[in-house]
């Protein structure tokens, strides 16, 4: 018996054109979506499910009612069942930091202890960037981030998570990790899969366990946060950007115009 | 995505699903390159395994590995397919609806194991033989016959526009039982690499490019008698599958223009001309509406079949209203789309005339566009025109 946690996230993505209100972007300029990072980690818990027996993956999100359609789409992937922390104390806070995460998730984890903890490398919206290696620490759980290839055999044979890390400059490093772990999954590790219209059906019949912060043995405190959001804006932009359109003869003779004009080339 | 009165908003969660589940499938896996399928006149053949694994064929059956969803889901779905081309909705519809649909309703268990699974999967491809040469609205009148023979029918005769013929492995034909009382309609199933069959591709069509059609020969082809479907004689055998897939095609029209619409709105806003947007001229706007009005009176229509069909009173005449208004509707609304992109209009590189160019043959086949006409002027006034 092997149990994989995996924290997902349900990101909202910005449309071309928007408009800032106050600290934010007005909500109808806004898709939610699963973050891109967390459906390379569900693939990869999900596969590791396949090819052993007896594992079960557990997905965990910080996230309003709202997001149980994204919820949902993980589950009929394959993860086996779900839990949504919500409640009012994090309904009211305006931004939630990568300390008020961490001793969420690690409450999650105590919980439900498992043997391995699979986040995305970031998420698309806040980018923090951090949660998977802070809660690793919180927990006391070894852990390796960006990663972009696991050996699973290793996983289910040796309890040792065998990893390609993504490093700067091309450089790819290969790591050992002991479970309990927590890996960070960066994008391109797999090939993330469809929802199946079977795999629909079959995720209308799981789990989706709510948990208010009571329920984790936490209070409001928990989400309390030095970090404040100030401002949004959107910076000015520097230069302008002009796009030639036309032929390849067309765009050429245009470039060569603009080259002339400021000076470029030896005429 | 029109959607202009808001049908969307009342589905349930796993019809939304199903609905994005495919939107994105078709998106990423389909759509960049069907423009170039429909040029080079080919299907994307290493897609019907994944469509398969995705359970695209006849989802709205049970049992045997199928997920049996909801009618509106399988309606969507249809949905999703046509707005990228009516040669994927095609695909799926002749899979689900005319070959296994009827091993389903009418075959023998020992067929449907033998069958369904493969199909269900994609690894086994079905057609679907009803239309001769000389016998096209008026199957009655085919000519295929089978002659019983010991153990084994003979089949002999040949039957045209055969989609996917030319890949299959398996073929429902329909051929008159001239060993029996009467002569009646039965379905056989012809595994196709038997001898005497022969699947001659249909090459330089003009619509419907981005789909494989073919013939069917049958030159005294043997097969055991259990090859027969033993739940139905008579024409309601092959009319009963027509009615599964012209539902589908009700749906799969209002997709194919959703995506003419959408193309045409995208376009009048970005194209400039005389200072500004053309999308700010009267005449374009005119267009947009009467558009976007069609489109979803035709979803409409689609809506209250599934309606209907889930809760088993939908009649096969409800269907021929909306198929020929649907697809009407996809065929007039996609020459409008087109006109509205100008020159740009007329080149693979935008959807409409693809659509319009394939609607073509979708007006045509699962009963013309006159005979669903017919259907309902038999169904009003108890005359039929046909006869
Ligand atoms: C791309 C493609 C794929 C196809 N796939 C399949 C397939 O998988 N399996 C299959 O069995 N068939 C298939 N068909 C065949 C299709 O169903 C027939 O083409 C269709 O039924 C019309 O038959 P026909 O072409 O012989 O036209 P006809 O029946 O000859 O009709 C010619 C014209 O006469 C009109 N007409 C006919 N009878 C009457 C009447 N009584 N009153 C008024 N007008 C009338 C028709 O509306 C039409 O306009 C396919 C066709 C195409 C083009």
């Amino acid at each position: 018996m092997m149990k994989v946690l995996v924290t997902v996230k349900e990101v909202a993505e910005v449309e071309e054109d928007f408009e800032i209100e106050g600290t934010g972007i007005a909500d109808r300029y806004l898709e939610y979506d699963l973050n891109e990072w967390d459906d390379y980690a569900v693939e990869e818990a999900v596969q590791i499910a396949e090819t052993g027996d007896d594992i079960e993956v557990v997905s965990v999100t910080i996230g309003p009612e709202r997001c149980e359609e994204t919820i949902r789409m993980a589950l009929a992937k394959g993860v086996d069942r779900a839990i949504r922390v919500w409640d009012d104390a994090l309904a009211e806070t305006d931004l939630l930091d990568v300390a008020a995460k961490t001793r969420i998730l690690r409450a999650v984890v105590e919980a439900e202890e498992p043997d391995l903890v699979f986040t995305g490398v970031q998420a698309g919206d806040d980018s923090f960037g951090a949660t998977g290696v802070s809660l690793a620490d919180a927990v006391g759980f070894e852990w390796a981030a960006v990663v972009n290839d696991l050996d699973v055999d290793a996983v289910l044979d040796e309890s040792v998570a065998r990893v390609h890390r993504e490093l700067e400059g091309g450089v790819d490093e290969v790591t050992e990790v002991d479970l309990p772990a927590v890996l960070t999954i960066q994008t391109g590790i797999n090939e993330p899969r469809y929802a199946s219209l079977r795999g629909i059906r079959q995720a209308q019949r799981k789990e989706i366990a709510e948990k208010h912060l009571a329920d984790l043995g936490l209070d409001a405190e928990a989400v309390e946060t030095d970090v404040r959001l100030t401002e949004m804006y959107e910076p000015e932009s520097e230069s302008d950007a002009t796009i030639f359109e036309g032929s390849a003869e067309e765009t050429a003779a245009q470039l060569a115009q603009v080259l002339r004009e400021k000076g470029v080339g030896a005429e | 995505m029109l959607d202009y009165v808001e049908l969307e908003a009342d589905l349930g969660e796993e019809e939304r699903l199903i609905r994005d589940t495919a939107r994105r499938f078709v998106d990423e896996k389909v759509r960049p390159d069907i423009a170039e399928h429909y040029i080079e006149g080919t299907f994307p053949t290493e897609l019907i395994p994944e469509m398969g694994e995705m359970g695209f064929y006849a989802p709205n059956l049970d049992g045997y590995g199928l997920p049996g969803v909801s009618e509106t889901a399988y309606g969507l779905l249809m949905q999703e397919l046509e707005a990228c081309d009516s040669g994927l909705r095609s695909m799926a519809s002749v899979q689900g609806a005319l070959v296994m649909y009827p091993i389903h309703a009418f075959g023998s268990d020992e067929q449907k194991e033998e069958w369904l699974p493969k199909l269900g999967a994609g690894e086994a491809v079905g057609c679907f033989g009803l239309t001769e040469p000389a016998h096209g609205s008026n199957p009655s009148g085919m000519e295929t016959r089978a002659e019983k023979d010991g153990g084994e029918y003979v089949l002999h005769g040949s039957k045209t526009w055969i989609t996917n013929s030319p890949i299959a492995d398996v073929a429902v034909v329909w051929a008159r039982d001239t060993s029996a009382e009467g002569r009646p309609v039965r379905g056989f199933l012809v595994e196709t690499d038997r001898d005497g069959v022969t699947t001659n591709e249909i090459k330089e069509k003009l619509s419907l490019r981005a789909s494989i059609t073919g013939e069917i020969g049958l030159n005294d082809v043997r097969v055991p008698e259990e090859n027969v479907l033993p739940g139905v004689e008579g024409m309601k055998g092959p009319l009963s599958c027509l009615t599964q897939a012209r539902y589908g095609i009700a749906w799969g029209a209002v997709g194919a223009a959703r995506d003419c619409f959408e193309t045409a709105r995208r376009y009048a806003l970005d194209r400039e001309q005389f200072g500004g947007p053309i999308a700010r001229f009267q005449i374009q706007q005119e267009k947009l509406a009467e558009m976007a009005t069609q489109i979803t009176t035709a979803q409409l229509l689609a809506y209250r079949l599934a309606e209907l069909k889930e809760r088993g009173d939908l009649r096969p005449q409800h269907v021929s209203m909306a198929k020929r208004n649907n697809v009407r509707t996809a065929r007039d609304q996609a020459r409008v789309a087109r006109e509205m992109l100008g020159g740009n209009g007329i080149t693979a590189d935008y959807s409409p005339m693809r659509h319009m160019a394939n609607m073509e043959t979708v007006y045509t086949y699962e009963g013309t566009h006159d005979i669903h006409s017919l259907i309902l002027g038999q169904d009003l006034t108890g005359i039929a025109a046909f006869e």
